[in-house]
């Protein structure tokens, strides 16, 4: 392989090289991997490579974890300050406003809790995503008589898509939840996620009082600027009672 | 743990935001906030002069990564149960360092509360009521004692 190296020789040239750099030690910082000179691969120069490259890579590893530790610490911030903040508000209609955005954090931070746990950290699964927001907010907003019911199939959607989709299906669960159902009307929720081709459909379907004036503006807001930036559409339907929101999404690998 | 009296709890957490409001969530699930502590010497130190019932842990203290060595200490120790709460559950020991589980942050403020409350039961009657609630991880030590031949669901 390397003509100007016999492996006889192999030896004299690496201790070479070690004399010298005793004089010009590697800089370890600067995150640089540097290959092995053609002239010295020996089996020693290879192993020693080998050596560094693992380093380098358990280094990037630790910082890809204390990134990760870092985000999810200071998503808890952000939901604890919130939290702390709701419970000083006596007036529940000034408080209303506040619980809403603690709720948005917490689908945001839903879906942080999950992504490092994917194998593929390109892709997340929608559906497993879906359980774990709608059953927290069916068990934070739910009551009595409002039965809220999964149908979920696995569905992988792009991890750069993760948030956009998390504040979608929360503002549709809690609107369903909370507008749908007035007076004590009992009815259900119903959460569907979906593959169709390459399209994502997330469904929510409720039984509840219907009409679209009810639906508050802020919340549809979000839904229709994230729908637009993930390239999806949305549709809203009668559902007699109730109403039907799909939200379709293009999530092949491509994009 | 006396049997009419509330759990005694005692929170391990080195940001102050948090355990103020682990605090309130410990407080309006019926059990006593009895201690903070904020790095591993001081987590040990009151554990033994207090013994709580539960520990709530969190990994990365204010002297480190010295949750894990507390909470197996207060676990051999003290006789309480440990329950970690921390960004780092692929991190912990397989035994979970002698702790009954863990909560993944960013946790919810409802999570919390459903965990307090089974765990108060499991506490009580040394025995699970059910499958643990969404969010809470039982170590395979605990899910033995507690769940008996109960298959429960991560």
């Amino acid at each position: 392989m390397e003509p100007g190296c016999p492996p006889q020789g192999s030896q004299g040239p690496e201790d070479d090289e070690e004399g010298m750099s005793k004089g010009d030690p590697p800089d370890p910082d600067d995150g640089l991997v540097r290959l092995p000179e053609p002239a010295a691969s020996g089996s020693a120069d290879i192993a020693r490579y080998a050596q560094e490259l693992e380093a380098a890579l358990r280094q990037r590893t630790a910082l890809l974890h204390e990134i990760d530790h870092r985000v999810k610490n200071n998503l808890q911030l952000i939901s604890s300050l919130l939290v702390l903040q709701c419970r000083r508000i006596e007036n529940p209609e000034a408080r209303a406003p506040l619980r809403s955005m603690l709720e948005r954090v917490n689908a945001v931070a839903t879906v942080h809790r999950r992504l490092f746990k994917s194998t593929d950290p390109e892709r997340f699964d929608v559906a497993e995503f879906a359980r774990d927001l709608v059953t927290d907010l069916s068990q934070s907003l739910g009551r009595e008589g409002v039965a809220v019911r999964l149908d979920l199939q696995a569905v992988n959607a792009p991890a750069n898509h993760a948030a956009a989709l998390a504040l979608i299906l929360n503002e549709l669960v809690v609107n369903a939840l909370k507008h749908g159902f007035p007076d004590g009307r009992a009815g259900a929720v119903t959460v569907t996620v979906r593959p169709h081709g390459e399209t994502l459909e997330i469904e929510v379907l409720d039984n509840g009082v219907g009409g679209l004036e009810a639906q508050p503006a802020f919340g549809l807001t979000i839904v229709k600027m994230l729908s637009q930036q993930v390239r999806g559409q949305g549709e809203v339907q009668d559902a007699q009672p109730g109403r039907r929101v799909i939200v379709r999404v293009p999530v092949a690998e491509t994009e | 743990m006396i049997l009419d009296q509330p759990l005694n709890v005692l929170i391990v957490e080195d940001e102050m935001l948090l355990a103020v409001e682990l605090s309130f969530l410990v407080q309006e699930a019926g059990l006593r906030d009895v201690g903070h502590a904020m790095s591993s010497e001081e987590a040990v130190r009151l554990a033994r002069a207090l013994t709580p019932d539960l520990a709530l842990v969190d990994v990365h203290l204010n002297d480190g990564p010295t949750g894990v060595e507390a909470a197996r200490l207060i676990a051999e120790d003290c006789g309480g149960v440990v329950l970690f709460m921390t960004a780092n559950v692929m991190r912990l020991p397989d035994d979970f360092a002698g702790a009954c589980g863990v909560i993944g942050k960013p946790y919810s403020e409802n999570a919390v509360k459903r965990a307090l409350a089974y765990l108060e039961c499991c506490l009580r009657n040394d025995h699970a009521p059910g499958p643990p609630p969404l969010g809470l991880i039982l170590s395979p030590a605990f899910r033995l004692r507690w769940g008996g031949g109960v298959e429960l669901a991560g």
